[in-house]
């Protein structure tokens, strides 16, 4: 009874309603602008908040948290610039259906998967949270090599056109992920011995170069060219679409869950894994992928606002963050006075409820506001390129520099940008760089750990490898998906019988 | 679609990503002297890698830096030798088709950008790039440059200074001054 | 015409430092953490400068400039002009800086605005551990050598220091597994991938309440009241009492050659901050003993830390530089 009334404590007061549907409001903003994070608007809110008492200010936090995530599909698939980088595996197919003057039925689409997907993560948090964060637990850091290695395959369905180059770009991403002062042993690595490296290369200032910069750059090819009209009569998908792309949702859905409750692991590998899963399973997708595949958007969408849900189960049930902005918003919990860890559930299971609450409000914000204005939002893309290439390069520097503040990352996003221009000219995929980046220190942190914990002895570590299950089974879906991926075992396969022939 | 067989001006029907831009077979302008440089970086960070840690363990801060730029180095060769085996494409040009004017006015004003940012401020720099873009690139008049530039850097400024309080560079600009002199007007009002 | 040119110049600096001094601030102050957003410095930043800001009746924008350890933000701090608008909101990292090699300059090259608080640190361990206390836990780890893996944050951090402490007692092996911080590694800890961890009371608190890890030590001189029936580790290792009391700490700095009125100015405010009584709860429910310290004996209790943690890195075997290259006494 009582977790009934936290829980609906949201729904009967509506000084708070208003509160998370405004957080959502601006959420989606923040999320679309290249240079604006979630991160940064949660952190200012903690000092904005401060005075104020809890629920609101949580209630705010989760709006903006939840809109953020979504928001940062609208840019992706009206300019192919991601908003956030959990919208990268959006702009692939999103943009090509932008192109095609369908900007209106791909946010729809999006919308209505973010909110399916939001609505799985909230059911999971709330009904299943303890069991899901003890089974993070159980993730040693031998799992986590496997999982970013898992990723790494990811390579293969991110670049369709060579895939050595696919490779290069991968293993380029991994490299600009170390660059830095290390953080576990604090050796330098790439530096070359300026202290300003120190800090290492930003993701955002990466993701913004390449996908922003270059892609305004390259956007002067065409300044004359005119510009699509978007239809927009048919916004809201229809039933049977929805009842096609269901099945796929879900799937995606739980890949996103279960990616964000993990400690260091969110909503980007979540939708790029998913992205991933989709191109996989799906048999006659509706146009193929990278052209404007439906399926492309459904399963990045869905898994990313699924993660949300999943990042709030460590926060809750341990005091563990899920991703950068649960972290922040566990130490506005402290601000307020509350002491979140695992006693919090115990000590005030209301606050537990009260969240889920917010969340569910904020996941229908979301529907209201993403099937109503969009026809605010295609007529960015109508705006002469005259006009919207500087804009789109001004806010891309002062994205790269909000990120820390540092003009070191201003220089790092405009030579990203420089290099993303003639990457894509000469045909080196993108999305590989940006993924290695993602899973540089997930890839080395744990690498190191697991033979530190071994002792460096090799046999331990691959033994330990088949003495977990956790561990094996990943490994299996390594071997798996390396198989039926690449065509290296194709390729070997067939050497072997033209071998066997000759 | 075979990604040789587009008919669009850039060979990038902009789905950028999933299927980049360049042809299957031929090499466009400047594809190997891409090509070579990459080979160039990446054993120049294979050496740099080398010098974390060497050889030491497998377990070190170099270990994987050094195997991931091995990677690196050995695709960005095959991509080389691949790329000088190739036929050029007949009617490209690196200034036409790779580099066209536009790119490089608008590349070098990002590089002013950047360098001026510190010394000059946020705001003056910005506003100068924004107007000179808008005029050279629309081929506007300077009155709709200047009030389309001034405009949307002003909503820019409002937001990530005053609503996300990101402390841009000030520069010549005495940003905190004005500011504490909004305030203090608001406050006393 | 030139002593005229100095004069004036003179007179201009002295009449800024004055008016500086009257109507300060008359912008608003940027205060630099050097952590990132949502970990304990920022939280205890966050926490405190509203209250600051509100006794100095100005306003305070804090923003996160990460990397290098924190050398990053300090070396910014000190790249701007001395005039108490940039403040530096950091933890205790800067005092190693010399001797690992990370900096140049530390926090004795800068006037502390306030010290303000100091955490205690304890040895946490897995629940399935076959030991509860202290000793249990090095006999034990005689007995294995080798075979405990402890969590580390990093040469210089709080668990290369404490243990450091703890090997100039006894000889005993572990295995070290790097983390980068705290919090990943008690994550690590309840998940199995680490036996022991030493680290600062306030980030283990609610997960020892919760029963999901054990403490096995405190490091301290005195019992905790958020761990009654936990024995200080003095009783069971003497000498610890040379190093004790230490621990991790937060404060607000400012650049040398800051005028002294401003520096005082910020010194009241950020004092009349700590008392609040809202960041007073935050910080006992934290574990965080509240010291709120300026001038002499801020001075004091830094370079305290400084020696004694610069030391014992060094005896240890990881320092880049002898503290002696830098004057630093031995403790």
């Amino acid at each position: 009874m009582e977790t009934l009334l936290a829980f609906l404590t949201i729904f009967t007061q509506p000084e708070l309603l208003l509160l998370v549907g405004l957080g959502t409001f601006a959420g989606v903003y923040v999320g679309a602008i290249p240079g604006l994070s979630v991160t940064m608007a949660v952190s200012i809110l903690i000092s904005f908040t401060f005075s104020w008492p809890v629920y609101p200010a949580i209630a705010l936090m989760i709006g903006i948290y939840m809109g953020g995530v979504y928001g940062g599909s609208r840019t992706a698939i009206l300019l192919n610039i991601p908003g956030a980088p959990s919208a990268i595996a959006t702009a692939m197919d999103g943009y090509p259906m932008a192109q095609r003057g369908e900007a209106g039925e791909a946010i729809g689409i999006t919308t209505v998967m973010s909110f399916l997907g939001g609505f799985v993560g909230i059911a999971v948090l709330a009904l299943a949270a303890p069991y899901v964060s003890d089974f993070a637990l159980t993730f040693q850091p031998r799992d986590y090599m496997l999982l970013a290695v898992l990723g790494i395959l990811l390579v293969g369905s991110l670049s369709s056109g060579s895939l050595i180059k696919g490779i290069f770009a991968g293993a380029l991403g991994l490299v600009i992920g170390c660059v830095g002062m290390d953080p576990l042993t604090f050796d330098e690595r790439f530096t070359f011995g300026v202290p300003l490296l120190q800090s290492g290369i930003s993701f955002i200032a990466v993701m913004i170069g390449m996908f922003g910069v270059s892609e305004a750059l390259l956007q002067l090819h065409h300044l004359q060219a005119p510009v699509v009209r978007q239809k927009i009569d048919r916004i809201v998908p229809h039933w049977s679409s929805l009842r096609r792309h269901l099945p796929l949702s879900l799937q995606s859905s739980t890949i996103g869950v279960l990616i964000g409750a993990l400690p260091g692991t969110g909503g980007d590998i979540a939708a790029l894994m998913a992205y991933d899963h989709a191109k996989r399973v799906t048999r006659n997708p509706s146009r193929s992928f990278g052209t404007g595949a439906i399926e492309g958007l459904v399963a990045p969408e869905s898994a990313n606002n699924a993660a949300v849900g999943g990042a709030f189960i460590p926060m809750m049930t341990l005091g563990i963050p899920g991703d950068a902005v649960t972290a922040i918003m566990i130490g506005a919990l402290y601000i307020h006075g509350l002491n979140p860890g695992p006693m919090l559930m115990v000590d005030q299971p209301g606050m537990f409820w009260f969240i889920v609450g917010a969340l569910v409000m904020a996941n229908v914000f979301i529907l209201i506001f993403g099937l109503t204005g969009i026809r605010i939002f295609t007529k960015i893309v109508e705006i002469p390129r005259a006009f919207l290439i500087p804009l789109i390069l001004l806010l891309s520097i002062v994205g790269a520099y909000a990120v820390n503040n540092a003009v070191t990352d201003v220089y790092w996003m405009l030579g990203f940008g420089l290099l993303g221009y003639f990457m894509r000219h000469y045909g080196y995929p993108l999305g590989p760089v940006i993924l290695g980046v993602i899973l540089s220190r997930l890839l080395d942190d744990n690498w190191r750990r697991a033979i530190i914990s071994e002792r460096g002895d090799l046999g331990a570590f691959f033994g330990g490898l088949f003495s977990s299950p956790l561990s094996t089974v990943l490994l299996l879906v390594i071997v798996a998906i390396f198989v039926s991926q690449t065509p290296l075992p194709r390729l070997l396969a067939a050497r072997l019988h033209r071998h066997r022939a000759a | 679609m075979q990604q040789q067989d587009r008919g669009d001006a850039d060979h990038h029907d902009g789905t950028a990503d999933a299927a980049p831009g360049g042809y299957g077979d031929r090499r466009r302008p400047g594809e190997l002297a891409f090509a070579l440089t990459m080979v160039a970086g990446s054993a120049v960070l294979v050496w740099n890698a080398y010098g974390i840690s060497g050889f030491s363990s497998m377990s070190s801060a170099g270990a994987v830096p050094l195997a991931l730029t091995a990677v690196m180095a050995l695709s960005a060769l095959v991509i080389a030798l691949q790329t000088l085996r190739r036929r050029r494409v007949a009617t490209e040009t690196l200034v036409r088709d790779i580099l066209p004017p536009m790119v490089i006015v608008l590349g070098l004003g990002l590089l002013a950008f950047g360098l001026l940012l510190e010394p000059l401020g946020f705001v003056p720099t910005a506003a100068l790039f924004l107007v000179g873009a808008i005029r050279i690139l629309a081929r506007c008049r300077w009155r709709v440059a200047l009030s389309v530039g001034l405009g949307s850097l002003l909503v820019i400024w409002l937001v990530f200074r005053l609503v996300f309080t990101v402390l841009l560079p000030p520069g010549l600009l005495p940003e905190a001054e004005l500011i504490g002199a909004l305030r203090a007007l608001m406050g006393g009002a | 015409m030139k002593t005229f040119l100095a004069g004036l110049a003179l007179l201009a600096v002295t009449t800024t430092a004055a008016l500086a001094a009257d109507d300060f601030p008359k912008k608003e102050i940027q205060g630099v953490i050097q952590w990132g957003a949502g970990g304990s410095t920022d939280t205890v930043m966050r926490a405190v400068t509203p209250h600051a800001a509100e006794a100095l009746g100005g306003s305070i924008v804090m923003q996160n400039k990460t990397g290098g350890v924190g050398a990053i933000a300090l070396r910014y701090v000190q790249s701007q002009k001395a005039d108490g608008y940039t403040l530096l909101m950091g933890a205790e990292n800067p005092q190693m800086y010399k001797v690992l090699g990370l900096g140049s300059e530390d926090y004795n090259d800068m006037i502390p605005i306030n010290v303000l608080a100091r955490g205690v640190p304890m040895f946490v361990a897995n629940n399935d551990a076959p030991y509860s206390t202290m000793s249990e836990f090095v006999d034990y780890a005689k007995a294995h050598p080798g075979e405990v893996r402890v969590g580390s944050t990093g040469p210089g951090g709080l668990t290369s220091i404490v243990l450091a402490m703890l090997t100039s007692q006894v000889d005993i092996e572990f295995t070290r597994v790097p983390y980068d911080g705290d919090g990943p590694a008690l994550t690590a800890l309840q998940g199995g991938a680490l036996d022991v961890m030493p680290v600062v009371l306030g980030a283990g608190i609610e997960a020892v309440k919760a029963g999901r890890m054990k403490v096995i030590g405190l490091v301290d001189v005195a019992e905790n009241p958020l761990l009654p029936g936990v024995e200080p580790i003095t009783k069971s290792f003497p000498g610890f009492a040379n190093y004790l009391p230490w621990g991790p700490f937060f404060g607000v700095f400012v650049k040398k050659g800051t005028p002294a009125p401003v520096v005082e100015k910020l010194q009241a405010a950020f004092a009349e901050g700590a008392q609040n009584p809202d960041f007073q709860k935050l910080m006992k429910d934290r574990g965080f003993i509240v010291m709120s310290l300026a001038g002499d004996q801020a001075m004091e209790f830094l370079d305290s830390y400084r020696s004694t943690s610069s030391w014992l890195v060094h005896d240890a075997g990881f320092a880049k530089k002898s503290p002696e290259e830098f004057g630093i006494p031995k403790p």
